[in-house]
């Protein structure tokens, strides 16, 4: 267990650069998530904090130590692949058992102790002699889990793990992560594209977007208020339109393009040009009411909910409603939503 | 006309041209070599107890074996630098690897007998550097065997191992330096393990082609140090003895087929 502290993470492939100046501390014991699109960074991120890509310029520190010029295996670090990486010609105890081999911990009965504990931690004790290429893509990633925890390293680091699996097994994952996490303590970086499991794994998360920090805090605080349109657009996929606020007899009003307005709360201080950011499952539709009129486009049935798409002052707009709500195609809409609800993104 | 039959017409001119250019003649040279004046195993006494002979199949065999862990302690290292590199050196490599193939095995063993004759280019250079004696010479020697075997039979080991080597994944070398791997525990604990079936390919491949080399150890090992192909060359040619030459062949054939087994079998075992 260790903090881990970045300082102006620069990175440059050739001429191009892919991560501008980061700098991260993540406390000891944290479960931190950096949550992005592909290609913004956050995987060559983790490759630095690992060792196994060097970096333009800035520093690593593990641990209060400077590990920036080592290599990985000088780390004491465990990394899970988005691909597992167990080495197929191990059994599942020897993959488990390599780390501890590799970094000398314990004599062989100590080491057979904790391979067994490990494996059991993730429930497959009983495939122990097995060879990887035996095993289900779930129960693959379950051995790379134990073979990351086994040498109780100081920083875990996991590379998008879960995004091969099926969703129900990425959802029993979860949970089993979140409860390792707990029983463990160890501080783990979590590298995903997935803003649900970011959403409901991590103590912290942070949105990077082009190499760039986008926006740091707590999942509740990232999910409540995003700071700017990308963040808004990335969690929870909001939709975004741009309005101009006006001062109205009760209190603030966005003006959409089309001249229609949506009440806001009585506390926003922000004036003129901005972008309204609406979330999906905060939007409800009705057939009559008098809040700003859209078109309905299309349903989209999901089971457990509809999804409308529609159209407001010429930009798409969706919204996640209940099952039993059944708008025709081409009919207007209402749309009501919590003033609390709206954010507004200052340009 | 069934499958069966179909597939057995069509596989018939190759089969035939199999057993004409291939077993038959074999056949012929087990026949002859059990045929002679002297008595159905008189060829195979004779060779197996006489000192003389016994030296040169040991020669060719240890040669072989000497010659295959050269072409593996380069070809390994220069494989697995072809996968590191991008594609465009990774092409270059390749084609240097394989240009030597390109020339005759005459022409080839011509220039090293140029390189390595006691005006050539190599012991000079080692005399001028005093490192060797005045009487050095590496012409007719098993050196200049070994020398003249690897640099034919590289590409053979280098390709073969290359071609399993791409085929690992990358991410696995990097898990392992996670897991605490130095870079050459890292090659040891995983990228040897993983480059086995390519490795014992490629010194099948040596080892068989360099036990029954025959131009190159003649040309470069002149007739003083002799290997078993040599030896079956002068039998044919020199006495000429033929049921002693196939006795001669027989016993290579034999003595490649023992060492095969084994590796057969260890190949066999880790892909079963």
């Amino acid at each position: 267990m260790a903090n881990v502290r970045l300082t102006s993470i620069q990175k440059s492939f050739a001429k191009t650069a892919v991560l501008h100046s980061i700098s991260l501390d993540i406390a000891s014991g944290e479960f931190i998530s950096l949550l992005g699109a592909s290609g913004c960074g956050k995987t060559t991120l983790l490759r630095i904090v690992a060792g196994l890509e060097s970096v333009t310029a800035g520093a690593v520190e593990i641990d209060g130590r400077d590990v920036t010029g080592l290599p990985p295996e000088k780390r004491d670090i465990a990394m899970m692949f988005q691909s597992y990486a167990l080495l197929p010609h191990l059994s599942v105890a020897e993959n488990v058992r390599f780390p501890l081999r590799m970094r000398g911990i314990g004599n062989r009965e100590e080491q057979a102790e904790r391979v067994k504990a490990a494996l059991e931690t993730v429930q497959l004790g009983h495939l122990s002699e097995r060879k990887p290429r035996q095993l289900s893509g779930g129960q693959q990633q379950r051995v790379a889990l134990a073979r990351a925890i086994v040498s109780k390293p100081k920083v875990l680091l996991l590379d998008e793990p879960l995004s091969n699996l099926d969703a129900r097994l990425r959802e029993d994952m979860q949970v089993e992560l979140i409860e390792i996490h707990q029983r463990l303590g160890l501080t783990t970086i979590f590298v995903t594209h997935d803003q649900e499991e970011a959403l409901s794994l991590s103590d912290r998360i942070v949105l990077l977007n082009a190499g760039r920090v986008e926006q740091e805090g707590t999942p509740a605080q990232i999910y409540s208020q995003p700071a700017t349109g990308f963040a808004s657009n990335f969690i929870g996929s909001a939709n975004l339109l741009p309005a101009e606020i006006f001062e109205g007899p009760d209190g603030p009003v966005a003006r959409f393009a089309d001249g229609q307005a949506l009440a806001l709360a009585r506390t926003e201080t922000a004036r003129g040009a901005v972008t309204v950011a609406l979330r999906q499952e905060d939007l409800s539709l009705s057939a009559e009411g008098n809040g700003p009129r859209a078109k309905v486009r299309t349903r989209v049935f999901l089971g457990a909910r509809n999804r409308y798409v529609m159209s407001l002052a010429g930009q798409p707009l969706r919204a996640l409603t209940a099952n039993d709500l059944d708008f025709a195609d081409g009919q207007e809409v209402s749309l009501a939503i919590d003033p609390a609800r709206v954010r507004i993104i200052r340009d | 006309m069934n499958d069966r039959m179909e597939n057995l017409l069509l596989a018939l001119p190759g089969l035939l041209l199999l057993v004409l250019a291939f077993f038959l003649p074999i056949g012929q040279m087990l026949v002859l070599s059990v045929t002679g004046p002297e008595g159905p195993l008189a060829p195979f006494v004779r060779f197996l107890s006489d000192p003389y002979y016994l030296g040169i199949l040991w020669r060719t065999v240890r040669l072989s074996l000497l010659i295959t862990l050269i072409c593996g302690a380069i070809g390994f290292p220069l494989a697995y630098i072809m996968t590191k590199v991008g594609p465009r050196l990774r092409l270059w490599l390749v084609v240097m690897v394989i240009l030597p193939l390109m020339t005759s095995v005459v022409v080839r063993t011509f220039g090293w007998m140029v390189l390595l004759s006691r005006s050539g280019l190599i012991p000079e250079m080692l005399r001028d550097m005093g490192l060797v004696g005045r009487n050095f010479a590496l012409m007719q020697t098993e050196t200049a065997i070994v020398i003249g075997m690897v640099q034919v039979l590289l590409p053979f080991m280098a390709l073969s191992i290359l071609g399993v080597l791409t085929r690992i994944d990358g991410r696995l070398e990097e898990a392992a330096r996670t897991m605490g791997c130095s870079f050459l525990q890292t090659i040891r604990t995983v990228v040897l393990p993983l480059a086995l079936p390519g490795i014992v390919a490629g010194s099948l491949l040596c080892f068989t082609l360099s036990a029954s080399a025959f131009i190159t150890p003649n040309l470069l090992g002149g007739t003083r140090i002799q290997v078993l192909a040599a030896s079956i060359y002068k039998s044919v040619t020199a006495t000429p003895d033929w049921p002693f030459a196939a006795a001669q062949a027989v016993i290579l054939f034999a003595g490649i087929a023992l060492v095969l087994v084994p590796y057969i079998k260890m190949t066999g075992a880790r892909n079963g």
